[in-house]
């Protein structure tokens, strides 16, 4: 286990190193923005303004502004007050928001999954044929439609047409269902495309000939040897689906309403609310960093050609 | 990695992928609302003292409740909240609203209406059920006021005698003053405040100016200035004692200060100097505010102030619990679960750009009255969403639609899209001091040649209303004079009645200028075409952003200029005294002695319908000389089920949630 435990120690000083220059840097760039968190359209007489800036400590220099809030990060895990949304901390709503991006993220995910590795493994099995060629036709346009516009087309179907599901909001299955979909979809043609590929290499593969002729089922074959092979370039594109869920996931959340990160991501880049996007900034980072770091031991578990210690 | 590893990897995953999926699904469930309502993005705050906002106002009106509250004029409930008067709409289907008594059951106004004393319920309660006192107002305008508090809305409690000396925290030699000393309980926190030593101000002490820089900017310039007024030292008369007080640490050398005495020139400067967090006036002693019992509240003012009581149904000027805040802390105490409030709802639930969850407050002294049990405030940003969840029976009512799909809604069959005038008008400034607008008659023909009927039905397309007054229709009791109607013909007899006529070089050319946003250029360029292919006057159009709009405008240098005006209370007088003679707001070079005298009256008039009278009389003279081309009212954008009443659309396009019902 030492190869792992060494593994896991580069990861994570480099995924430290990586939050902090993502810090710093997005520190900076917001500041340099123009516009602060307080300019109001309607003007706010000069004491009442320097006031509010007093309670933020915007008064002090940059750089004892960057120590507090690193410093605060560091020992207190604590983001702060948000500026904008008054009665939060950037804490209390990640908290809030966390966890339905996180559904949201995993049911689009086992959806892509699912539905992509079984198109996959159907289309390679019967190539050519008509099923085929119809999924393969779907999964290149599933690519090529942009979520929002996916999204739309959903809408007017399933909630306006057939009235089937809500048009929007959060706390019930049903709400979820359109969402998810509409974010997976992509990732499920893409998968799909993936799998058919690497499946119709690896049956062309001396032992996949080697267990049909010990007379094996095509199911038995297909599912216990042939499936694992072909499973390790759809692992490998996971790192960057999940990459690709999380900020899909900031349009959905608009236009189904969904009080998930992106939504607060949006927001707070809008209204220049410092420490609200540096908490979202960060958590974004952290959680694409250690999405990858499973996807790089996944990969060596499943390809015995990768070894642990060289990644 | 051992292959042992490898062959349990799969079920590891599975067993992972299900787990997270059943927690995916696993959330909590709200039973539905009886009703839901779509209010834009989330709220800032639920504090009244902080929050800006139409959002934040509908939320905060539902969960506390000032001295007054807005009521539809004729609408009578009887104790057990049934209908017993349901009043008619105006012509422009609007009902007029009045203040009506909220936590105070009435009020009495002194002769020289100055001095308001309000009598409150003895009924009234706090949603934990401790009794509503008057010294709870006192203290929450006390906190609203406070130089930290920091509320952008400070100066709607400004009206009050003492009030703006005390956010701005102006203390002069010989006033009663209060020093909080730096012992907080919680350093972070305003309330609860440290020990407070009260006194007179007798003696100021200031080290040497600091010379500004030559290279200073403003900015660097006022944090100069800050540090140095921190360095004052303040010598307070306490009785027969003597104290004095500096915001900076014990300052050591003295003897450079200058020091400013009341009048005793031979007093001396005490030993020691006790550090302070803030030198304020007295707030007990100099600010307009009083409780003289548990249920009598003494508001004194500095002018006559006739919207007073509607000030009073504003949410800066509501009440907070000082228990809950001072316990709980900032921002803290907002949170459901401490939230202690007055109002006719109280907060169940808050999840953050979803819905906060409001239920009836049965401590609520109308609570009978009040029809819906819970109520969902969906907080969201996408007005395209809210109209999907309207028209798919989500929400019942949504308070803004996407302009772009205007036109279809109002043809919808359910009628619901009803477009109403608002308190809100749009206009064009005339520079009164250029060519040509200089001409009384050519400010007339301008008028008379827009067709503003086109305009609405045209380009502006969401049922806006053409104005020919300032004043928009629907204050109760006073009826706005008229200016020019559309008419080509009378447009052309009046311009040649002008100066410029027939002259060399005919008309000067106009310039319309307007802030850069499509809106604003689509109208101008009617305009331009109207007075272009009616008068025969050239005009130009020209676009500048915001800031350079605004001060073009306030140096004069324009000819005829795009505004709006959205009034900061339900009272003609906000829309009439802003063009007196050299007013803040006039900006036209405009100037009348006959109006600045009825604006003066109107001002000094204690009877309420002549009041009216006066401010009529001054507008006709504005709609006569027309400084101002009034081009259409705005309009309310919301959307109600018709399964909702009490609804009450009005100018002010407010809709409490205690008003409505819903009637299956």
């Amino acid at each position: 286990m030492s190869g792992f435990a060494s593994f896991a120690l580069r990861r994570a000083f480099w995924i430290v190193a990586t939050l902090w220059i993502v810090f710093t840097l997005s520190f900076i760039l917001m500041r340099l923005v123009p516009g602060g968190p307080f300019d109001e359209e309607r003007k706010v007489p000069e004491e009442i303004k320097r006031n509010i800036e007093a309670r933020y400590r915007l008064d002090q220099p940059m750089y004892v502004q960057y120590g507090e809030h690193l410093w605060r990060l560091i020992w207190h895990g604590d983001f702060g007050l948000s500026y904008k949304l008054g009665d939060y901390s950037v804490n209390g709503v990640i908290a809030e928001g966390f966890p339905v991006s996180a559904s949201l993220g995993i049911f689009a995910m086992v959806f892509a999954i699912t539905l992509g590795t079984t198109a996959g493994v159907v289309s390679a099995v019967r190539r050519h044929s008509f099923l085929d060629n119809s999924l393969m036709t779907t999964a290149t346009l599933g690519i090529a439609v942009p979520n929002f516009v996916l999204a739309s087309l959903a809408i007017v179907l399933f909630v306006f047409t057939l009235k089937l599901l809500p048009a929007a909001g959060w706390g019930s299955l049903k709400q979820l269902v359109l969402p998810a979909v509409c974010l997976g979809a992509p990732y499920a043609a893409y998968i799909a495309r993936l799998t058919r590929t690497g499946m119709l290499e690896v049956l062309g593969r001396d032992f996949v000939r080697t267990a049909y002729a010990k007379g094996l089922s095509e199911r038995r074959v297909i599912v216990r040897h042939a499936l694992r092979g072909a499973l390790v370039p759809v692992v490998s594109y996971l790192g960057p689906a999940t990459a690709g869920i999380l900020t899909g996931s900031l349009v959905l959340e608009s236009i189904f309403a969904l009080p998930g990160m992106g939504s607060h991501f949006i927001e707070a880049a809008l209204q220049r609310d410092y420490t609200m996007a540096m908490g979202m900034v960060m958590v974004y980072t952290l959680l694409l960093l250690v999405m990858n770091t499973l996807v790089d031991l996944s990969y060596a578990v499943l390809d015995p050609r990768v070894s642990i210690e060289k990644l | 990695m051992s292959l042992n590893a490898r062959n349990v990897y799969p079920y590891i995953v599975l067993v992972l992928g299900i787990a997270s999926l059943v927690w995916a699904v696993s959330f909590g469930t709200l039973p539905p609302a009886d009703f839901a309502f779509h209010n834009g993005d989330e709220v800032k705050t639920v504090d009244p003292s902080k929050a800006t906002g139409q959002p934040e106002h509908r939320v905060i009106t539902a969960l506390f409740e000032g001295l007054y509250r807005e009521w539809p004029f004729g609408y009578e409930l009887d104790e057990e909240g049934n209908i017993v008067n349901y009043p008619e709409p105006d012509e422009n289907g609007n009902y007029p609203l009045e203040a009506a008594p909220g936590v105070a059951e009435s009020s009495d106004l002194s002769d020289d209406g100055r001095i308001y004393t309000f009598h409150l319920r003895a009924e009234a309660k706090w949603s934990d059920g401790s009794p509503f006192v008057a010294n709870d107002f006192v203290w929450s305008w006390r906190r609203t006021l406070h130089p930290e508090t920091a509320s952008q809305y400070a100066y709607q409690l400004w009206y009050l005698k003492g009030a703006k000396e005390y956010t701005l925290a102006d203390v002069k030699l010989g006033d009663p003053i209060e020093a909080e000393l730096s012992d907080r309980p919680r350093p972070d926190q305003t309330f609860p405040r440290g020990t407070i030593r009260r006194g007179k101000l007798v003696g100021i002490a200031r080290p040497p100016e600091p010379q500004p820089a030559s290279d200073a900017s403003d900015e660097n310039q006022e944090d100069v200035d800050t540090a140095w007024k921190k360095r004052w030292v303040y010598v307070v008369e306490q009785g027969s004692e003597v104290a004095a007080f500096s915001k900076a640490e014990a300052s050591d050398g003295w003897t450079d200060f200058v020091i400013d005495w009341l009048d005793d020139e031979s007093r001396q400067l005490p030993a020691t100097v006790a550090t302070c967090l803030y030198m304020l006036p007295d707030f007990e002693a100099t600010v307009g505010v009083k409780a003289t019992d548990e249920h009598t509240l003494v508001v004194t003012l500095n002018n006559r102030t006739p919207f007073f009581l509607h000030l009073t149904t504003f949410y800066p000027l509501f009440p907070v619990n000082r228990q809950c805040v001072e316990t709980h802390g900032t921002p803290a105490w907002t949170k459901p679960e401490n939230l202690v409030c007055n109002g006719s709802y109280k907060l169940q639930f808050r999840r953050i750009r979803d819905r906060l969850r409001v239920v009836k407050n049965p401590e609520y002294w109308g609570t009978k009255q009040v029809n819906l049990e819970t109520v969902d405030v969906l907080s969201f940003k996408s007005e395209t969403t809210a109209l999907n969840m309207y028209l798919t029976g989500q929400a019942d009512w949504i308070t803004d639609v996407p302009s772009a799909v205007i036109p279809q809604l109002m043809a919808r069959k359910e009628g619901d899209y009803v477009p109403t005038p608002l308190l809100i008008i749009y206009f064009y400034r005339l520079n009164v001091t250029r060519a040509p607008c200089d001409d009384v008659h050519v400010r007339r023909a301008l008028n008379m040649a827009i067709d503003k009927q086109l305009i609405c039905d045209k380009v502006t397309q969401a049922g806006q209303k053409p104005a020919r007054s300032l004043v928009p229709p629907g204050l109760p009791g006073y009826t706005s004079p008229q200016c020019g109607v559309f008419s080509v013909d009378a447009a052309k007899e009046e311009l040649k009645k002008s100066k410029y006529w027939n002259q060399p070089g005919g008309i000067p050319t106009v310039e319309i200028l307007y802030n850069t946003n499509e809106n604003h250029r689509a109208i101008a360029e009617v305009i331009q075409q109207m007075w272009k292919n009616n008068l025969g006057i050239d005009a130009e159009l020209k676009n500048s952003e915001w800031n350079t709009y605004l001060s073009s405008i306030h140096s004069k240098e324009y000819s005829v200029a795009r505004a709006g005006w959205v009034p900061d209370y339900p009272d003609a007088n906000t829309f009439i005294d802003m063009w007196i003679t050299d007013g803040e707001n006039n900006e036209t070079g405009w100037s009348n002695a006959e109006y600045d005298a009825l604006v003066q009256k109107a001002a000094e008039e204690p009877d309420a319908d002549q009041r009216l009278r006066w401010m009529e009389q001054a507008e006709a003279i504005l709609m006569d000389e027309l400084p101002v081309i009034p081009i259409y009212y705005y309009v309310s954008k919301g959307m109600v089920s018709p399964r909702v009443k009490g609804f009450f659309p009005n100018i002010q396009d407010q809709h409490p949630l205690y008003w409505m019902r819903i009637e299956e």
